[in-house]
Order: C-alpha cells, then structure tokens, then sequence
C-alpha cells in the first residue's frame, strides 16, 4: 500500500494505521492491516461478514482494544491505542452509523448542537440563546448545501433527510476538531476522518444522491471519509479508491474506477463471479416469481402435493414483493445484504411486522399479512425463532421450564391447577434431550450460554409443533460446537416433515444447512441457488444481484 | 407432541446429572438465604418490640393488628397482577376510596339497602379498572402516567359525592360481618383477606394466565412473538385491580362504618411497599401474594410496635416510607446479583 499521501502536495495522511490486529478467543478477526487515507479521499472499505469490517471501525471508534504493536495516526498526530473510549472526536475521527445516533424526539438544531453548544453558553445553566442557534444552525446546512428545517423535528424527517443531518453533524464535529488544531498549531493543521457505516442502507434507491453529494462535499473540502458498505453501486459513485478484507487480512487495493463489478465480488467473495453475473442478471425477477408461483420445485419433489408454504406480494419494512415457496421437509436459506429486505421477512410472515402486506397460504389456508398476527401465525403452523434472543426470544429472567412450557401451558393443568411437579419434569427431560448444559428445568435462563439458550428457544418451540419454522440468525452468539448440533437437529427436523425457512448473513451456514437458497435483493427474491450450494456462489450472487440494482418498478 | 425426545439421544452419564430439586417452589435454583431475609426481619422485630414494650406481644395487640389491615392487605394484593403484567396502577388508592364513598353516600344519603350499595360498589371498581384498561392499551400510554390521572380524577370524584364531608353512620349490617364478627379473637377481614391472598396466589402460581403474565411482564416481546393475548393479559390485569381496590373500598366501610375524602390514597405507598417487600421473600423476584402478604403483616406489627412505645401518628409515614425504599434498593441489589444487570428494570417499561 502506499506508505504516504501521493498527490496532496504539503498533506500528511488522513488516516495511518499500522498492523492493526485483534484476535477474539482463539479467532483472529483481524490480522494486523494497514491502513491509509489521503486528506480528501473517499475510501471504500469492502469485505464480506465476517472479513474484519466491523472489528477495524470498532476498533477506531475506540469499542475495541486492539492487541498491542498497531499504531494509528489521524491528522498527523498519534492516536493512542486503544482509542479513549467517547473521545475520538477529540483526534479528529468521527462516525455515522446505519442508526445514525440521532434523537429522535428531538428538533434538529438540538440534534445538530447536542454537547456544544453556539456562542457563550457554556455553563450548564446558561440560557441558551435559542434564535441564535437556529440560526447557526442554518449558516452550517447552507455550508453543505443541505436542506433542512432546523425546527423540524427529527422523527418527522424522511430517512434520507435523517441520514444528512447525522453526517452533517459528524462533518461539523470535524471541522472543530480542525479549527482547534490550527489554532493550536499555529498553522494550517491537516483534517480528520469520517467514517460512515453502512448509512445508505435504508434509504431508497432515488434519494441516494443527496448522501451522494453531501458526502462528496465533506470530501472536497479536504476531509478523509472511511465508506464502509456492500452496496457496490454507492462504492462506483463515491469512493476512489477499495481496500478489500477477507478473513481479517486486506486481499485487494484497488482504484474503483479501473475495477469491474466483477472482479470486486471476485475479491470480497474469493470466487469468480462472472458467471453468476451473467446468469443473475438474465434470470429476470419475473421468471423467479412465475417458477415460485406454479410451484415448479414443489411438482418436482412430490406427486400433487403442492408447496407446503406459498409466500405472494410479501412487502413491509424493506420488502416491496417477495415470492417464494417453501415444501414439506425443505430447508430453504434466505441470503440477502444488510437493506435488502431479507431481516424484514421472518417478522412480515409471522404477522409481526407493522406495515406489512401480502399473503402467505400455509398448507392450504390463505393468510393475509396486513391482518396477521404472532397469534394468527402460529395457529397457522408457524413458529419464529428471532435473532434478538435476549428481546424477542426468551424471557431471560424465568428459568428454562417456564420458557420452554410456556406455548404448552394448557396441556399441564389438573384438577384447575397447574401441574408444577409435572411441568418440572417434562423440562429437566427436554433439557437433557436438547442438551441444555445443565439440564435443570429450573435454572435461570440468563445464566446460560447463548448456545443453551437457543437450544431452549428451539425446545420452546418445538413443544408444540409448527409446520413450518422460520429462523432469523439461529447461530448467533452460538458457539461453534452448539452451531453444528443445531445443524443436525433443524436438518433431523425437517425430515420429520417440517419446513424450515433459514434467514442468515452467515453464507457458510447456509451452504452447509440448506437445500436451496434465495436471494433477496432490493426487496425481493432476484436469485435461486440450488446444490452444488457453496458460500461463495451464495456471496458472489448476493453481490451481483445487489450490483444490478433494478430501477424500481413501482 | 413434542418431537424433542427424537432430536437428540443424551449419554448416560448427563442423565445422572439431572437435579433432582423438585417442589411446589422449584422453578427458582435455591436462594433460600433471600426467602429467608423477610421472615427473619420479621422475627427480630417482634423480639425487639416484645422486649422494649409489655403490651406488643399480646393477643389483644395481635387481634387488633391482624384485625385492622384487611384493607390494606387487599389493596396490596390488587397490586400484583398489574406489577406482574409490568404495569404500574396508581389509581388503586383512590378508586378504594371512592367505592367506600359510593357505599357510604348511597347508603346514608340515598338510603339504599347496604348489600345493594355493596354490589354497585364493586361494579364501580370493574367500571373504574375497565376504564385504566381501555385507555392504556387503546392508546398505548404509559400506566404510570394514566392510573395518575384517573386516579386524580376519582380523588375529586370522592370530594363531589362527599361534599367534602366525611360521612357517617353506614349500616351495621356490614360492619357487623367484617369487623364484629371474629373467629379466634381476629376479626372475619383478616380471613377475607387471607382466602383473597390465596385465590392470588393460585392464579398467578398455578394458572397458564399467571404464567404467562410473567412473560408479558418480563419480557413483553417474547410474549408477543409466542402469540400470547398481551393486550387482554394486561386488561384483565388493570380490570381485576379495580375490582379488588373495590373490596378494600367495602372492607374500608365495613371497618369503619363511614367514609372520609383521603382515605384511600394514603393506603397507596403501603401497598406498593408490601408488593416490593413481598417481591423478596417465598419466590424471590417475583410479585408474589404470600410474599406480599407476609410484608403487610410486617409493616403492621412495625407500626404498631413503634406507637406502643409512644412514637407519634407521623411514625406511620415514615416507616412504611423507609421499607419501600429499602425493599425497592434490596431487590435491585438482590436481581444484580442473579441476572447481572438491569434485566428487572421491565415493571417499569412501558411500550
């Protein structure tokens, strides 16, 4: 890589960091990179989950400490390692995250000023001199031709609008940090680093280029911006330049310009792509949604009985017309990027998704999502495992029992009383048939593993059978062991006649647990892979068909 | 039913690990030492307060005590449900009050037969609890805030149907069964209130509804994704609170034989400190009726052992003011320690 900055005359880097590593147990997430940014320069970071993304922003966000022997310099001056936790600001870096971090509630001159405020009032108890602020508030959205009400309030702002306003803010917090060097210095000083974490992510397709143009505006005016993404179309339009992690280690430095589509999935994925490309891009959405819809795959496995789940017009959240079937028996993976739709689907078909709209037929019986509901959808047959087990899966505070019984509660009650002793003794033998380490019935579920928890969440489930079971991240925050041996239950599972619909970001998983896999993309199922299913065909077709990006069809 | 046993076949030597702790009480890993706390604090108090004064450990103080709480013991006990449900009902202080009001006046002012006056008295309870439930889970609003409010609302409903008076002379009839009557030298309130404690503890022990209020309390989402009936879970819960704060309204009356603005709402932090005190002791974390029970009792004899020994009317306020702060920071303490972090702080949420 280039050691220091090439074309910006008198500049010193932006960004130097050197050998940056951390290792996670006996994992190593990241494998000592090096890193540069010239003053100016849009940088793409790419890289699969899993490749060391996160780690690297988190570890220059101050979150992580990284193992000793980096360095890592911003502006010019040395950072300490690890970066003091909430002063990043202070060394000229600053982030936007895909929550953007903003108050909600709040007007937007108070999101903009939040900690620092305009003019004297420094004092907690100095009036704030609201006309004034609002005011400054203005002079800095025309600096960045941005705009914005501030007396509006955040939540009635449109997502991209939102999105602005946090990298407006992160902007300003670097021009501070500059005006302060200067004067400190006495001297021209050199500018930060905004780094911005996935933030196109939720925004629609049309509204883009305003980030586009404010981001390309922080830019010219001299500061670095980190862009860390997977939307390959924002990469062409932004950044000059990719540095490409795979495994922790940086694999590729490209300048995006002289780069194919191609040969940047061929980078992230470790596999060529070409090919997926091609076919991806003239396997049209509609020839995916008429196979889907006659259930071709559902004649060819059994004689006249069609699919066991037909889902139609899936739309909520990200989702604007998902089609898919799933058979009896199948496990079905569903890969698709952070926004494309694929993490709003488990909900929308559990009817807990507001919003929603579509039908979902499960064995027969039409259901109609914009009038469905967690109950509905479970006396229909479906279960749901979320990925949020702590919020959304499990009762941490009651103990492995409760949570397990609590679908089954009716078949234990004798005599108008719950039949505790009993309920005691179905949960110990559940324990130890799922191997919930200890198998005791009456432990704390918070007080086990997250492996073991999953493993209740799945007994929970279980209990009472659905027909089909909907995962959301299963392995989440499970060890690896406990991984494999969910593997081999959900695949015992479904040949007991269950339909499973796999939601995941982890594409190993997927390769090694399903019969198929589909892609979703921009809201709806653009691809099919089925067997030879390995993780780089799934993560080659992901990238490609998240690079075609469709114009929208309304 | 379950596919479970199928999934996976456990070695012999995991089936030996099984515990074998079973019980009524199983379903909490052995705290004895907290269960233990209240008990033995309850102890120690009678023992102090029957060394410091002759006349504590008589049966006429203990008659008088277990004789004159019933009220409050109610009171605590319609807490439970809503707390479970992870709702706070603030208004269970006045809507007692103003069914004590709604008896007194019909029955004096209206001259209406008293078991008449009783059962409308109740039908005011399930009306006011009726409405906490609409409102809250209608509009989705906070029920601190709300049962705030329309708990204000029955406060000045209380001072218009009373004049602002207090008034007396409501029928013997039922002052006769619920406080003249007595079986051991305690009056009949004190076995009402018990035989109430019981049906709570049933409920909230050995029914699905009561289990799975636990996981509408705790963990709101995961009760929603398990397709629970969340919002008639938490209704019911607010409706049964006003229907109970209703019998503490008629024990009131039947306790007094008249009814004076104020009277309810003063029995609100009593109630909210048993429910906490109660949240340490027979299934530790939980809102529990015999728990809570136990902690009404305690306050009482705390009291009363204070005023024996001469303290004033204020001792009252400041006692139960200072188990309600101690039972709230020792149940903080108490789940940090077993969940190792807020995971309690949910009776609080709303949402």
């Amino acid at each position: 890589m280039d050691p220091v900055g090439g074309d910006a005359g008198t500049s010193v880097p932006a960004l130097q960091a050197r050998h940056l590593a951390k290792r996670f147990g006996g994992q190593l997430a990241l494998a000592g990179v090096d890193l540069t940014i010239e003053q100016g320069e849009v940088l793409a970071l790419l890289g699969e989950n899993g490749s060391g993304k996160s780690t690297l922003v988190k570890i220059l966000s101050g979150f992580h400490v990284p193992e000793p022997g980096g360095s890592l310099r911003v502006a010019g001056h040395e950072v300490p390692l690890p970066v003091p936790h909430d002063h990043y600001r202070d060394y000229g870096l600053s982030f936007v995250y895909q929550d953007l971090g903003l108050g909600i509630g709040l007007s937007v001159v108070e999101n903009l000023f939040v900690g620092r405020r305009v003019g004297r009032a420094r004092g907690i108890l100095t009036p704030i001199g609201w006309s004034r602020e609002r005011r400054a508030a203005q002079q800095v959205f025309d600096r960045y031709h941005v705009d914005l009400d501030p007396r509006a309030t955040v939540g009635d702002l449109r997502p991209t609008a939102q999105a602005l306003l946090a990298i407006v803010r992160a902007a300003e917090d670097l021009r501070m940090f500059r005006e302060r060097t200067t004067a400190e210095a006495g001297a021209e000083a050199a500018h930060g680093v905004l780094v911005l974490d996935e933030p196109t992510v939720f925004l629609p397709e049309d509204e883009k280029v305003f980030l586009f143009d404010l981001v390309r505006q922080v830019a010219s005016g001299g500061t670095a911006v980190l862009f860390v993404s997977h939307d390959l179309p924002a990469i062409r339009e932004l950044a000059d330049r990719a540095v490409i992690l795979r495994d922790g280690a940086v694999i590729g430095d490209v300048t995006v310009a002289e780069t194919s589509d191609e040969r940047l999935v061929e980078l992230i994925s470790g596999h060529l792509a070409s090919a997926t490309i091609e076919r991806a891009a003239s396997r049209a959405v509609e020839t995916v949604r008429e196979a889907a819809t006659e259930g071709v795959d559902a004649a060819a496995r059994g004689p006249g009985a069609g699919p066991l789940l037909e889902a139609t017009g899936v739309a909520g959240g990200q989702l604007r017309d998902a089609v898919f079937t799933v058979d009896a028996g199948e496990i079905v993976g569903i890969a698709g990027l952070l926004g494309s739709g694929a993490e709003d689907l488990p909900y929308a078909l559990f009817g807990a998704l507001a919003g929603a709209t579509g039908t979902v037929r499960v064995a027969g019986a039409v259901h109609d999502l914009a009038r469905f509901s967690p109950r509905a959808a479970r006396r229909a047959g479906l279960a749901l495992v979320p990925a949020d087990r702590k919020q959304q899966g499990i009762a941490p505070a009651l103990t492995v029992g409760e949570n397990m019984l609590s679908l089954v509660l009716g078949q234990y009650v004798r005599w108008g009383f719950l039949d505790r002793r009993a309920l005691r003794r179905t949960a110990d033998e559940r324990a130890l048939a799922f191997g919930v380490r200890p198998p005791d019935g009456g432990a704390l579920v918070s007080s086990l593993s997250g492996g073991n928890q999953q493993r209740v969440v799945l007994a929970r489930w279980l209990e009472d059978p659905p027909q089909v079971l909907v995962l959301h991240e299963p392995t989440q925050g499970v060890d690896v062991g406990t991984r494999a041996e969910l593997g081999g239950m959900l695949r015992q599972l479904a040949a007991t006649g269950i339909a499973i619909i796999w939601v995941s970001t982890d594409f190993d998983e997927l390769a090694d647990v399903a019969q198929r896999v589909l892609i979703c993309s921009d809201g709806v199922i653009a691809d099919q892979i089925t067997p030879p299913i390995t993780r780089d065909r799934i993560t080659s077709a992901v990238y490609a068909a998240g690079a075609r990006t469709p114009g929208r069809e309304g | 039913m379950a596919v479970a046993p199928k999934l996976s076949t456990p070695t012999a030597t995991q089936r030996t690990r099984v515990s074998h702790r079973r019980g009524l009480l199983a379903g909490r890993s052995g705290n004895i030492l907290e269960s233990a706390m209240l008990p033995v604090a309850f102890v120690l108090l009678i023992i102090a307060f029957t060394i410091a004064t002759p006349s504590f450990f008589t049966a006429a103080n203990f008659s008088s005590v277990l004789g004159s709480q019933a009220v409050l013991f109610v009171l605590a006990l319609a807490l439970l449900i809503p707390l479970t449900n992870g709702d706070i009902d603030l208004s269970v202080g006045s809507l007692s009050g103003l069914v004590s009001m709604v008896v007194a006046v019909l029955n004096t002012k209206a001259g209406v037969n008293i078991w008449l006056c009783c059962l409308i008295g109740l039908g005011v309870g399930l009306v006011g609890g009726a409405i906490n439930a609409f409102l809250i889970i209608r509009f989705n609003a906070n029920s601190f805030i709300l049962t705030l409010a329309t708990g204000t609302v029955f406060v000045g409903l209380i001072e218009w149907i009373s004049g602002e008076q207090t008034i007396t002379g409501v029928s013997s009839d039922l002052v006769q069964i619920v406080f003249y009557n007595d079986l051991f030298g305690i009056p009949w309130e004190f076995y009402i209130g018990i035989i109430i404690m019981l049906i709570v503890w049933y409920v909230l022990t050995f029914t699905p509804f009561g289990q799975r209020a636990l996981f509408v309390g705790q963990s709101r989402q995961v009760a929603r994704l398990s397709g629970f009936p969340v919002a008639r879970a938490r209704a019911y819960g607010f409706i049964i609170a006003g229907f109970m704060a209703a019998i503490s309204g008629l024990l009131f009356v039947g306790t007094q034989a008249s009814a004076s603005p104020g009277d309810g709402n003063i029995l609100l932090l009593p109630a909210y400190a048993a429910a906490f005190l109660g949240l340490t002791t027979i299934q530790p974390g939980r809102f529990n009726a015999i728990g809570t029970g136990i902690a009404v009792y305690f306050l009482a004899f705390g009291v009363s052992g204070f005023q024996l020994l001469g303290a004033q009317i204020y001792i009252q306020q400041i006692f139960y003011g200072v188990i309600l702060a101690i039972a709230i920071l020792l149940s903080r303490v108490l789940s940090k320690r077993r969940y190792g972090g807020g995971t309690d702080e949910s009776f609080i949420e709303t949402e």
